[in-house]
């Protein structure tokens, strides 16, 4: 939105409720809508000097400052507050949603979302749900970790290799993306920087051992960046199976007619192997050294299983 | 920036208590801060000034000024300007402030423009950053948002057809938005926003009625294997070292047994048996199909290559 819009936006917005709040203090206006007591006065200045066509005494609207209270009149034609737009609506309505989902939200906010909804969708049903639950203790657990700066130990279960492993981590911040809970933290035990998802982590205790967290931490980057011990593999997706493209961090080699040849890079060889078992007939792997060893180890793991019982 | 401000403040007042369309010409000579110009900065100015106006969710429209249609003017109908107040408290508002500061929208906190109109808030604080990417920053959301709730129809294109649907919600899953509705003579159906091109809003309010009761967030599976036709109750048995990985995944009416040694076996409803092998070989040789052997027979196959 231009600073002008903005500007007009908050005229709109103070207007309708200092008409509804006659002899409101000026500093109550300033802390309700942002206001310094210059910009306040700038801006009643500004609607003293507006009104109806003909502009006359009896056209404009009043509005200025005196005995410490803000005086509007002759502009009941502003009484009423603008209308949301739907991106405002939404915006307001998704973050409390979110926010009630994960378990944090005091009973004011869940009041707040039910009229707002009943506004905004005034003919009934619950039209929007939005669900960032995941593991609200423990996610509850590491964000107060972070923020008191307490060390936490965590028993972790890595995607690729599945081995499961104690840590000692200094958590920096709890985010979700693409439905999934991370933590970003400095593992001393690896001795770096890395991204846990919440979800496999097991068990987690915080200490009483306190860090210091650094002044501007990063953001938590969910995004794979493949690394120098990765490995790769060429695959051929056929049309159906074209999601993949959208769930993994894969790089497009060719797009054809008869579906994708993409690059994926994992950190251990079984996760590309359990991708192709599960999209079956849909990939096909051009190469990938180590691949096809681990695909067919992984088969005859689940065959004998099968097969013994 | 002051003569702007002027002029759209008269120019909204001229609008809103007009009650008739007002013609551009009227409009040019009556309203301040539009004299003096020549015609095509008259109209330049004109429609940067509706331009800004729509931004911020006025919106001004044409209509004709007498039924012959010859003559047509600008309307700002008051309640497409003002807004349902929800009524909400001082302490509600700072609520609904402070989540949306939490949660950011494509990392930015959201602006205060909403919140002042909802009255504004008594004074300004922080939260504990919840960063929960939401992806609201796209366009065809608020455009679905907005379908549903003016309930208006919405089209779009969706794995390479186009579609006409009655926009009854929109859900946010998984780390994705769904709009839920109907298509004429279909069931309901979810469909991934990220996934359709092409949006655009129907231009009639109040298209459909959404079906009595609906709940948005009863409309998407709660596990991608409760998406489908079939009917199945599977008896899955997890060992002990994926049992708490499998449990924190099972939806909540899912049947569990706990065994001695740590490993459970979870008894559930599978409508797509394809997404549920899916999902079983994550945990590779340490889960088992125990029941049906229909199902059991498949996931063989599956891992043999058969199909």
């Amino acid at each position: 939105m231009t600073r002008t819009a903005q500007r007009l936006n908050r005229i709109l917005s103070m207007l309708p409720w200092v008409i509804a709040n006659p002899g409101a203090a000026v500093d109550e206006v300033c802390d309700r809508f942002g206001y310094s007591r210059r910009d306040l006065i700038a801006d009643l200045d500004l609607v003293f000097v507006c009104g109806l066509p003909g502009y006359g005494p009896g056209d404009l609207m009043v509005a200025y400052v005196e005995d410490d209270e803000v005086i509007v009149d002759m502009a009941d034609y502003f009484a009423s507050p603008l209308r949301l737009t739907p991106a405002e609506g939404l915006g307001l309505l998704a973050a409390g949603l979110a926010l009630i989902s994960s378990g944090q939200a005091p009973p004011a906010l869940e009041r707040a979302v039910e009229k707002l909804s009943a506004a905004l969708t005034p003919e009934g049903g619950e039209v929007l749900a939005v669900d960032v639950s995941g593991e609200p203790e423990l996610v509850g657990m590491l964000r107060t970790a972070a923020a008191g700066g307490r060390v936490v130990e965590i028993v972790y279960s890595s995607l690729g290799k599945g081995e499961t492993k104690a840590r000692s981590v200094e958590p920096w911040s709890v985010a979700s993306a693409l439905g999934n809970w991370y933590l970003s933290a400095y593992c001393r035990t690896a001795e770096g920087e890395r991204i846990f998802r919440v979800d496999r982590i097991r068990r987690a205790e915080v200490t009483d051992e306190a860090f210091i967290p650094p002044e501007d931490p990063p953001p938590v980057e969910v995004r794979y960046l493949p690394g120098e011990d990765d490995v790769r593999a060429t695959i051929h997706l056929t049309n159906r199976a074209r999601w993949v493209a959208e769930y993994y961090p894969i790089e497009v080699v060719e797009d054809l007619e008869s579906g994708l040849v993409i690059r994926f890079s994992a950190s251990d060889v079984a996760v590309i192997a359990r991708l192709l078992l599960r999209l079956g007939s849909e990939a096909a792997l051009v190469e990938g050294p180590g691949v096809a060893e681990a695909l067919a180890d992984l088969r005859s793991r689940i065959l004998s299983r099968y097969a013994s019982a | 920036m002051k003569n702007v401000l002027e002029r759209l403040l008269n120019l909204l007042a001229c609008l809103l208590t007009a009650n008739r369309p007002v013609s551009a010409d009227e409009i040019r000579y009556t309203v301040a801060g539009y004299e003096g110009k020549t015609d095509d900065a008259f109209h330049r100015m004109f429609e940067r000034d509706k331009e800004l106006l729509r931004e911020m969710g006025i919106p001004i429209s044409l209509q004709p000024t007498d039924i012959w249609e010859i003559e047509f003017g600008y309307v700002l109908p008051p309640e497409e300007y003002q807004l349902a107040d929800p009524g909400l408290t001082d302490e509600e508002r700072t609520a609904l402030w402070l989540a949306a500061q939490i949660v950011r929208l494509g990392g930015q906190p959201q602006g205060p423009e909403a919140i002042l109109k909802l009255g504004g808030i008594p004074f300004s604080g922080g939260g504990e950053p919840l960063a929960a990417e939401l992806g609201l920053g796209s366009t065809d959301l608020s455009t679905a948002f907005q379908a549903v709730a003016d309930r208006s129809s919405l089209g779009f294109v969706y794995r390479e057809r186009g579609r006409s649907i009655h926009p009854y919600g929109l859900v946010h899953q998984r780390g994705h938005w769904y709009v839920v509705g109907k298509e004429s003579g279909e069931e309901v159906k979810a469909f991934r926003i990220d996934r359709t091109s092409n949006m655009a809003i129907g231009s009639e309010p109040g298209t459909f009625e959404r079906p009595v009761g609906f709940k948005a967030a009863e409309a998407l599976p709660r596990a991608p294997w409760e998406a489908g036709e079939g009917d199945v109750r599977a008896e899955v048995q997890f060992d002990s070292d994926v049992a708490w990985w499998a449990e924190r995944q099972l939806p909540p009416n899912a049947g569990r047994e706990h065994h001695d040694d740590g490993s459970i076996t979870a008894r559930l409803d599978v409508a797509n048996e394809d997404a549920f092998i899916g999902w079983l070989l994550a945990f590779e040789e340490k889960a088992e199909v125990l029941a049906p052997a229909e199902l059991r027979a498949r996931l063989m196959q599956r891992v043999e290559g058969a199909g």
